[in-house]
C-alpha cells in the first residue's frame, strides 16, 4: 500500500464521518432550515471526500487508473456546484410555502423584507389609483 | 378497515404465490442458454463491448423500435389529450436568482452529458433511452427555473420525427443490403470499425441508432414536458 491508496483511504473515512453528522443533524435539529443547513452542507463535504479519496485511492492501489481519478473529479465538481442550488431553492420554497421557523429563532428580517416590499408596493397601487 | 384488511389479505396471498413460484428459479447458477451464446459472440458479431445495448439495438433491434414507437405514442396522446388553442404557462413566482443562474449555467453541461450516454452506447452503461433523457432534464430545469420558457416547437417536433425516421431508414438499409430488417450493415457487410473494437469508431451501427434514439427521445420527453406545464388561457 502506498501513500496515495492511504490518504484515499483516511479521506473516505473522513467522508463518511461526515454523513454519518449529517444524518444525524436531520434527527437532531428542531426545525426544518436547521436540518437543511446541517444536513446539505456536511453531506456535500462528505461526498467530496469520499469521491476524492475514491480517485486517490484508485491511483495508488494496483488495479486502478488515472481514468478513476479524472472521472471522481469530474462527479465531484458537478456535485459540489449544484447542491448548494438545489438546497437553496429547497429552503426558499420551505420559506414561501410558509413553514414556521424554530421558536428560538430570534430575528426574520426576510419577512420584514417582504413585508415591506408589499407595503410599497400598495402605496405605488394606491397613487396610480388616485391619479 | 375492512377493505384495507381484505386488500393486505389478498397481497399476502399474491405474494406467497409469486414467492413460490420463484423459489424454483436457479438465481446464480450457470443456466443460461441464449445468453451465454451472447456473451461469447457480442464482439465479433457486433463490435460493442456493451453486451446489453449490442442485445437491444442489434440482436433484438425490432423492440427497440416498438419502444421507440410506444413513447411516440405516449407523446402523440399526451398532446391530444392537452390540446387546447391558446396555451400558456401559469408559473406565477419568480425564481430565485441563485435558481435561475444556475440552471442557466447547467443547462449546456447536462446536454453535453446526455449527448455523451448516447454516443458511447456501444462502451458505456447507457445509450439512447438515458441520453435522451438526460437532455430532456436539461430542458426540464429550464422551464423549472424561468417563468417564461419555451422549447422551439417547430424545430423539436421536427427532428423527433426525422429522428425516428432515421431509425426506420438505417434498418430499411439494412433489408436492402443484407436481407432482413435491422441488419448490420456498416459492421457485417462493410466491416467498418474491424480493429479498434472498444473505441469510439466500432460497434457497427450501434452508435449511430442511438444518436438517432437519444436524438428522438430527448425532444419527446421535452414536448412532453411542455405540454404538461401548459395550462389553457380563455381570451
Amino acid at each position: 500500500m502506498n501513500v496515495l491508496a492511504a490518504v484515499g483511504e483516511i479521506l473516505v473515512l473522513i467522508g463518511t464521518f461526515f454523513y454519518f453528522l449529517s444524518a444525524l443533524g436531520l434527527i437532531r435539529m428542531p426545525d426544518v432550515y436547521n436540518r437543511m443547513q446541517t444536513s446539505t452542507k456536511s453531506a456535500t463535504l462528505g461526498s467530496l471526500g469520499v469521491m476524492v479519496g475514491v480517485g486517490l485511492w484508485a491511483l495508488g492501489s494496483d488495479f486502478g487508473s488515472v481514468a478513476w481519478f479524472t472521472k471522481t473529479i469530474v462527479i465531484a465538481v458537478f456535485l459540489l456546484l449544484t447542491n448548494p442550488i438545489s438546497a437553496h431553492a429547497l429552503i426558499r420554497a420551505a420559506y414561501k410555502s410558509g413553514i414556521p421557523l424554530w421558536e428560538g429563532s430570534v430575528v426574520d428580517k426576510y419577512a420584514e423584507h417582504l413585508m415591506s416590499k408589499t407595503e410599497k408596493s400598495e402605496i405605488v397601487e394606491k397613487e396610480g389609483d388616485a391619479e | 378497515m375492512l377493505k384495507r384488511a381484505l386488500a393486505i389479505i389478498t397481497l399476502l396471498i399474491i405474494g406467497y404465490w409469486l414467492a413460490q413460484g420463484l423459489a424454483g428459479v436457479p438465481f446464480g447458477e450457470d443456466k443460461m442458454v441464449v445468453g451465454k451464446y451472447y456473451l461469447e459472440h457480442v464482439k465479433e458479431d457486433t463490435g460493442a463491448v456493451n453486451a446489453v445495448t449490442a442485445i437491444v439495438v442489434n440482436y433484438r433491434g425490432f423492440d427497440t423500435l416498438g419502444e421507440v414507437t410506444v413513447l411516440f405514442i405516449a407523446s402523440t396522446g399526451v398532446g391530444a389529450l392537452l390540446w387546447r388553442k391558446k396555451k400558456k404557462r401559469t408559473a406565477k413566482t419568480e425564481g430565485s436568482l441563485v435558481l435561475t443562474t444556475g440552471a442557466e449555467l447547467l443547462f449546456p453541461f447536462v446536454v453535453l452529458f446526455g449527448t455523451y450516454i448516447f454516443i458511447h452506447g456501444h462502451l458505456t452503461p447507457g445509450g439512447g433511452f438515458p441520453g435522451g433523457a438526460t437532455i430532456a432534464t436539461a430542458f426540464l430545469l429550464l422551464y423549472m427555473a424561468f417563468v417564461t420558457y419555451e422549447i422551439p416547437h417547430r424545430a423539436f417536433e421536427k427532428t423527433e420525427g426525422l429522428a425516428g425516421i432515421g431509425y426506420v431508414l438505417v434498418g430499411l438499409i439494412g433489408l436492402a443490403i443484407g436481407g432482413y430488417f435491422l441488419y448490420d450493415w456498416i459492421w457485417q457487410t462493410w466491416g467498418w470499425g474491424h480493429d479498434n473494437i472498444g473505441r469510439l469508431f466500432s460497434g457497427g451501427f450501434i452508435p449511430i441508432i442511438y444518436t438517432l434514439i437519444g436524438i428522438k427521445v430527448g425532444t419527446e420527453l421535452s414536448g412532453i414536458i411542455d405540454n404538461m406545464l401548459k395550462e389553457g388561457v380563455s381570451e
